[in-house]
This record gives structure tokens, C-alpha cells and sequence, in this order.
């Protein structure tokens, strides 16, 4: 039953990543990011880590994907700016690259003697095994043997938290590329149809100004 | 039922492996074939969560030791593995933060989420 459900949240998964991946619109890639990360948690269920499912909801479809659409929000990117020029050598490039490091990898686990010997992950833990991926156990690790990876955890996101404050920051920096008048207004520049329409408008202005000085 | 039908049925540590290395790959395929910074930035996502999934299926196997080990100590050595992932977990936060960070500050500079058009250093 539980390999039933992990064929199932596996074949979402990757289905789910290979979705991200193509996607041209950033807003439908980090939508189904969210749908990966849930699938990722249920398999964290499946191997019996209940704490880390729960913080992978909490943080990553949380946090961080809130994060993630937050600025994509902030920066509003249209259609135009969305184009990418990738060659399709480029393309397969990358496809052999990423095919060949699969392979690889499968190949790797296949050869090993240890994950062969692996038992049914599914199956009962061994009697007498102390509380395995609840809250109160990886805490207990944390503070424990861990304690001063965990400090240095905390050191980073120190870091991390001034350096994006101050990346963030308005500074003095100008802009290099000069913004073109069409993405401030909003409107393209005029053609003949325009200028009639804005002439039509100055005489209505000087029309109405006549009548004011009348 | 036949043997491998059989063998498919049971939750295998190969199995997980696979999965884990597949979405790892999706996720190295995306950041060498796309522009978008933000795309890359999720793909990178993408990777650190294939390296989770395996570290919680290494943890999760090594609670079946073969006989003879103490098994206080094969709880705890599981529960290493997942103080692994949440420190994982903390630098791919971080890695969002700075990472974003950087892409409104070059979009405030140069209008583009491009990774193709932000070539500075590029001679």
C-alpha cells in the first residue's frame, strides 16, 4: 500500500518538476513548485518523517514559494520580457548533460551492493527503536549532537537576512540601460492616429481655454 | 504473483533513489536550458529537494541494520539524517533570500530577468 502511494506521489512529482521546468510563465512554474513540494512531503510521510513533512509544507510551499510569487508580483514581468532566445542545440545540450547525469546516477544506485540489500522501507521498524522523525526526536538531536551545526545554521540566515536587506535597499545606483518612454507611460509612441487624436485634444484645451478667457 | 511483481509492491530504497536522482536531473536540466532568473531560482529548488528525499531514505534505511546493532543508536542516527535536511532546508531559505535579493536589485538596474542579457563580466 505504501509503495502504491509513492508510485503515485513519485509520478506527480516528477511530472510536477518537469512542469516547473518548461513553463515560460514563472507564476504557473512556482504554482506547480508547490504541487512538488507537497508531493515530496507525503514521501516524507512514507519513510516515516512526520516532523519534516510538516516543515516542508510550513517552509517551502509557505514561506518560501510565497517568497518566490511575491516577486514575481513585485516585478510584474510582461509577455515581452519573458522571451528567452535558448538555441535548440543549447537545449539538447543541456538534455544530454542532465540524461547523462541520470544515467549515471541510476547506474550508481543499481551497482550498489548496500541499496540492493536494503530492506522493505515500508515494513516495521525493529523493536525497541526509540522515536524515530517526530518533533520531539529531532529536536532532541538538534540540541544534542547537533548543536553547534544548528548555531552555525542560524549565524547564515543572520547573513543572509542582513545581505538581502541591504541588496533591497534603494542606493544610489542609476540605472545603466536608460528606460525607454514606451514602459514609463505605458502607451506607445505616436503614430499618425495618435497625433490626430492629441491635436483633436489641444483644440478641445484651447477651446475651453477661449472660453475661460470669454 | 510473480517475483518482480511482488518485488514492486514493497517500498525499495532503489525505487526512492531513482525518484530522487530523476528530480535532481529535472532540476539541473532547468537551470542549464533557462533564462529566466526566477525559473533557475526554482530549479535550484528543485535539486536541494532530490538531495532531501535521498537523505530521508538513506535515514530511513539505516533503522533496518542488520542484527546485533544496538537499536537505540539506529534511531538516532535517522534522526541525524533529518537535522541534515532541516539544515539543507535553512540554506535553500537563505539561498531564496539572497537569491531574490540579487535579481530585484539587477532588475532595478537593468529591466531585465534575463540571465542572457546581464553579461557585465563577459569581456
Amino acid at each position: 500500500m505504501d509503495a502504491l502511494v509513492f508510485y503515485g506521489s513519485a509520478l506527480i512529482s516528477i511530472v510536477a518538476s518537469l512542469l516547473v521546468v518548461t513553463r515560460r510563465n514563472p507564476v504557473y512554474g512556482a504554482i506547480f513548485l508547490v504541487l512538488f513540494f507537497t508531493t515530496i512531503s507525503l514521501d516524507f510521510l512514507l519513510l516515516r518523517a512526520p516532523f519534516l513533512a510538516v516543515i516542508q509544507v510550513l517552509v517551502y510551499a509557505g514561506a518560501i514559494m510565497v517568497l518566490y510569487l511575491f516577486v514575481i508580483m513585485l516585478l510584474s514581468l510582461k509577455a515581452e520580457e519573458l522571451r528567452e532566445e535558448v538555441t535548440r542545440g543549447r537545449k539538447a545540450m543541456a538534455a544530454v548533460f542532465s540524461g547523462g547525469l541520470f544515467l549515471l546516477l541510476a547506474r550508481a544506485i543499481r551497482a550498489s551492493d548496500r541499496v540492493r540489500n536494503a530492506p522493505d522501507l515500508a515494513g516495521p521498524l525493529p523493536v525497541g527503536t526509540g522515536e524515530v522523525g517526530t518533533t520531539f526526536a529531532v529536536g532532541d538531536e538538534i540540541f544534542r549532537s547537533q548543536l553547534f551545526a544548528f548555531e552555525l545554521t542560524s549565524v547564515l540566515i543572520l547573513i543572509a537576512i542582513i545581505g538581502a536587506v541591504y541588496l533591497t535597499k534603494r542606493g544610489p545606483v542609476e540605472p545603466v540601460r536608460p528606460v525607454e518612454p514606451q514602459r514609463l507611460t505605458g502607451h506607445s509612441p505616436g503614430g499618425p492616429a495618435d497625433r490626430g487624436v492629441e491635436t483633436g485634444q489641444e483644440v478641445g484645451a484651447a477651446a475651453v481655454r477661449g472660453e475661460a478667457a470669454r | 504473483m510473480s517475483p518482480p511483481l511482488l518485488a514492486l509492491l514493497e517500498l525499495s530504497l532503489k525505487n526512492v533513489l531513482l525518484v530522487a536522482s530523476a528530480v535532481f536531473c529535472v532540476g539541473v536540466y532547468g537551470v542549464l536550458s533557462r533564462q529566466n532568473v526566477l525559473v533557475i531560482l526554482m530549479c535550484v529548488e528543485l535539486i536541494l529537494n532530490g538531495a532531501n528525499l535521498a537523505l530521508v531514505a538513506f535515514g530511513r534505511a539505516m533503522l533496518q541494520a542488520p542484527p546485533g546493532t544496538p537499536t537505540g543508536e539506529l534511531a538516532s542516527r535517522a534522526n541525524v539524517a533529518h537535522v541534515f535536511v532541516v539544515m539543507v532546508l535553512a540554506v535553500a531559505a537563505a539561498e531564496a533570500a539572497v537569491g531574490l535579493a540579487i535579481l530585484l536589485a539587477v532588475y532595478r538596474r537593468w529591466r531585465t530577468t534575463n540571465a542572457g542579457e546581464i553579461h557585465l563580466l563577459s569581456g
